[in-house]
C-alpha cells in the first residue's frame, strides 16, 4: 500500500514537470530574435574602403523598417585604419549612449557629448569619462566581419560585446574579428 | 424586505441594506474602514495615505494613457502635446508627477515611522516584508514612469538602469536584454508595459497581503493631501526637459529618489558594486530586521541599537541624496563636473554614518527623565465661532473655485491647478469643522460612542 501511494505521488510530480517543461521555451518570447541569432549581412565592398582612414556607417541587423533601423543600438561604423586594417564598431558610446564619430587624421573615435576618445585599433577608451569606467565597460563592442576574397564584399556576422555597455576586450584580439573567406 | 417601501427614503435604505448584505459575500467587507470623528495624527496611518496617493496615480495615469504614445519617436512629443495642447493635460500630468513624488516620500516616512515604533514585531513579519517589497516596487514604478518621457534625463536613467542590470552577477546578462529588446524602440514599449500594468499588478497583489484589516480613513486629511498635490503641481510645474538627442552634451541629475544611487555611480568604481550597493544594503537590513530584533520592546527609547541604526541610515540617505545633486560647475568639462572622487566619498559617508550611529546610541542610552504625556489641550471653538469659521472657509472656497474656473478658461492651467488644490484643502478644513461642530451638537443630549462606518 505504502509503495503504491509513493508511486502515485511520484507520477503526479513527474507529470507536473512534464506538463510544465515545454512552457520553458516561452523564454524566447522575451528576446528579439535577430539580436540573439545575428544574421550574416553584407555591409560594404572593399572598393569603398580603398584609402586608409576611409569609413562606412552601416545599420546592423538591418530590417527595412525605418524606425528600427534608425535606432542608436543598430548604428555601426566600418573603418579602414591607418594600418590598413578593417575594424567595425558599435557607435553607441559606452558612457551615456551618444554617437561618437570617426576622425581619420587622429585615428580615433570621439564622442560629441563628454569627449570620450576610443582608439581605432580595438575601440578601447583612452580619454574622457570612459577612462574612468572599469573593465569591461570601457571599450566599444565590435562587429565580427567576413571578407569575401573573390568579390571584396564585407559581411557582418556577429557582435562581440554588449551594445552601450562594453566588451571583454582582453579576451579577443581585434584581428580575430576579421575572417577572410 | 417584508413591506413595500413607501417613501423614496425607505427605498434608498432598503436598497443600501440589500447591497450591503450581498457585499458580505465578497472579501471587500472583511475590511473595516474607520472614519474618525476627531482629528487623528496622520503618522499612524501614513500607509493609508500612501494607498490614497497610489489611487490618485492610478486614475491620473490611466487618463494620461489616452494621449501618451510609447514610441521612440513620438513619446517626448506626446508628453509635450499633453502639456501644451491637451485641455487639462497640464493638470493631469502634474498631478501624476507630483503624486509619484509624494508616494515615494510617504512610503519612506511610513517605513521609518513603523520602524521606530517597532511595528515589525508581534506577528507582523509578513506585513513588514511585503511593505519593504512594495517600497522597492514603488521606486521602480516611479523610475519606469519618468523614463517614458524620453528626455535627456530619462535616457540617463535608462542608461544607468540597464547598465546596472547588465553588471548584476549571474542573472544580469540574460535579464538586461529583456529590458532592451532590439533597441530603444523596444525598450520604451517594454518600460511602458512594466509601468502601466506589470508593476502595478504585482503591487496590488502585495497590497492584499500588506493592508491590515482595520483601516483609518480621515477624509479631511486625505483632501488636504490631494489638494496639496494640486498646489504643488501649480506652484512647481515639472519641466519637460530636452528631447533625447545622442549628439548633445547635457548635465542632468536623476529624480531625487535616485540621486543617492547616482552619487555612488559618479565615483566611477565598479558599476554593480557602486550602483546597487546602497539599495541592496538597505533592502537586506530592513528585510532581516524583524528576525534579528527579537526583544519584546516596541518603543524606540528601549531599543537604542536599532534606533541608532535607523537614524544613521537616514543620515546616509540624506547625505548621499544631496551629494548626488551636487554638480561642481567650476570644473572645465561636464564629465569632471560630475566626477566624485571615490576615496573622499566613501570615506566621508562611512565616517558620517558611524558618527551618527554612535552619537545617537550614546544619546539614547542616557537615562531620560520619565516623560509624562502632557494631555493635549482640546481646541474648542464656541458655537458662534464655529459658524463664523465655517462660513469664512466656505467663502474662501467659493473664491478659489471661481478663480480656478477663471484661470482655467484664461488658459493659465498652473494657476488654475493651484486654486483647485486650495479649494480642496479648504474643503478638507470645512469637513473638519463640520465634524467638530456636529459631534458637539450630538454630544449635548446624550453621550454617543464613535460610530464605526462600514464601507
Ligand atoms: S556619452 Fe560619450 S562621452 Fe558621454
Amino acid at each position: 500500500m505504502e509503495n503504491r501511494r509513493k508511486a502515485l505521488k511520484f507520477i503526479l510530480a513527474a507529470g507536473t514537470l512534464v506538463a510544465i517543461a515545454p512552457l520553458a521555451t516561452g523564454r524566447d518570447f522575451f528576446y528579439r530574435k535577430e539580436t540573439q541569432e545575428l544574421p550574416r549581412q553584407k555591409i560594404a565592398n572593399l572598393k569603398e574602403l580603398s584609402e586608409p582612414g576611409s569609413y562606412v556607417n552601416f545599420v546592423y541587423p538591418k530590417t527595412g523598417d525605418q524606425k528600427i533601423d534608425s535606432d542608436p543600438f543598430r548604428q555601426f561604423i566600418l573603418i579602414k585604419t591607418k594600418d590598413n586594417k578593417l575594424r567595425a564598431f558599435s557607435r553607441v558610446c559606452v558612457h551615456l549612449w551618444c554617437l561618437p564619430s570617426y576622425f581619420p587624421q587622429r585615428g580615433e573615435l570621439i564622442c560629441p557629448c563628454h569627449g570620450s576618445v576610443y582608439r581605432e585599433e580595438d575601440g578601447v577608451g583612452i580619454e574622457g569619462p570612459v577612462l574612468y569606467q572599469t573593465y569591461p565597460t570601457n571599450a566599444l563592442p565590435m562587429v565580427e566581419l567576413e571578407v569575401e576574397e573573390s568579390t571584396g564584399d564585407v559581411y557582418a556576422v556577429g557582435i562581440d560585446g554588449i551594445l552601450g555597455y562594453g566588451r571583454n576586450w582582453r579576451d579577443r584580439t581585434p584581428d580575430s574579428m576579421v575572417k577572410r573567406v | 424586505m417584508s413591506d413595500r417601501p413607501k417613501t423614496l427614503r425607505d427605498l434608498g435604505e432598503s436598497l443600501y441594506k440589500w447591497v450591503v448584505d450581498r457585499l458580505e459575500r465578497t472579501p471587500f467587507l472583511s475590511f473595516k474602514f474607520t472614519i474618525p470623528q476627531q482629528y487623528l495624527s496622520p503618522y499612524g496611518y501614513l500607509g493609508t495615505l500612501t494607498t490614497v496617493t497610489f489611487i490618485v496615480l492610478g486614475i491620473s495615469g490611466a487618463f494620461l494613457m489616452f494621449y501618451y504614445r510609447p514610441d521612440v519617436e513620438l513619446a517626448w512629443l506626446s508628453v509635450k502635446e499633453i502639456e501644451e495642447e491637451v485641455p487639462f493635460g497640464f493638470i493631469m500630468r502634474n498631478l501624476h508627477y507630483h503624486a509619484s513624488n509624494l508616494m515615494v516620500l510617504l512610503a519612506v516616512a511610513h517605513l521609518y515611522y513603523q520602524y521606530f515604533s517597532g511595528r515589525y514585531k508581534i506577528k507582523n513579519e509578513v506585513l513588514w516584508v511585503t511593505g519593504i517589497l512594495l517600497g522597492i516596487l514603488t521606486v521602480l514604478e516611479a523610475y519606469t514612469g519618468y523614463d517614458l518621457i524620453l528626455n535627456q534625463r530619462a535616457l540617463l536613467a535608462i542608461n544607468i538602469g540597464t547598465g546596472l542590470t547588465f553588471a548584476a552577477p549571474v542573472i544580469g546578462p540574460s535579464v538586461a536584454p529583456i529590458l532592451i529588446g532590439g533597441g530603444l524602440f523596444d525598450l520604451i514599449v517594454r518600460f511602458y508595459a512594466l509601468h502601466v500594468f506589470i508593476i502595478p499588478m504585482i503591487m496590488l497583489v502585495l497590497m492584499a497581503f500588506h493592508i491590515p484589516r482595520f483601516l483609518v480613513l480621515d477624509i479631511p486629511i486625505v483632501l488636504v493631501l490631494v489638494g496639496g498635490i494640486f498646489v504643488a503641481g501649480g506652484m512647481f510645474p515639472v519641466h519637460l526637459g530636452l528631447r533625447f538627442d545622442p549628439s548633445l552634451p547635457e548635465i542632468t541629475v536623476p529624480e531625487w529618489y535616485l540621486t543617492a544611487i547616482y552619487a555612488f555611480i559618479r565615483t566611477g568604481t565598479e558599476r554593480f558594486f557602486s550602483g546597487a550597493l546602497l539599495p541592496l544594503l538597505f533592502t537586506i537590513m530592513f528585510l532581516i530586521i524583524p528576525f534579528v530584533d527579537k526583544s519584546r520592546k516596541l518603543g524606540w527609547r528601549d531599543r537604542p541599537f536599532f534606533t541608532a541604526l535607523g537614524i544613521s541610515s537616514i543620515i546616509l540617505i540624506i547625505f548621499t541624496t544631496l551629494w548626488g545633486f551636487y554638480v561642481d560647475f567650476s570644473q572645465p568639462t561636464p564629465f569632471e563636473q560630475l566626477y566624485i572622487e571615490p576615496t573622499i566619498f566613501y570615506g566621508s559617508i562611512t565616517a558620517l554614518t558611524l558618527l551618527g550611529f554612535f552619537i545617537t546610541y550614546r544619546f539614547i542610552t542616557k537615562p531620560s527623565p520619565p516623560r509624562r504625556p502632557t494631555p493635549a489641550k482640546p481646541f474648542v471653538l464656541s458655537s458662534k465661532g464655529l459658524l463664523v469659521a465655517t462660513t469664512v472657509v466656505f467663502a474662501l472656497m467659493v473664491l478659489t473655485t471661481l478663480l480656478a474656473f477663471q484661470t482655467y478658461f484664461a488658459n493659465m492651467q498652473n494657476v488654475s491647478m493651484f486654486n483647485m488644490g486650495m479649494s480642496l484643502i479648504l474643503f478638507g478644513l470645512l469637513l473638519h469643522l463640520y465634524r467638530h461642530g456636529i459631534s458637539r451638537v450630538a454630544k449635548q443630549p446624550s453621550t454617543t460612542q464613535q460610530p464605526e462606518v462600514k464601507a
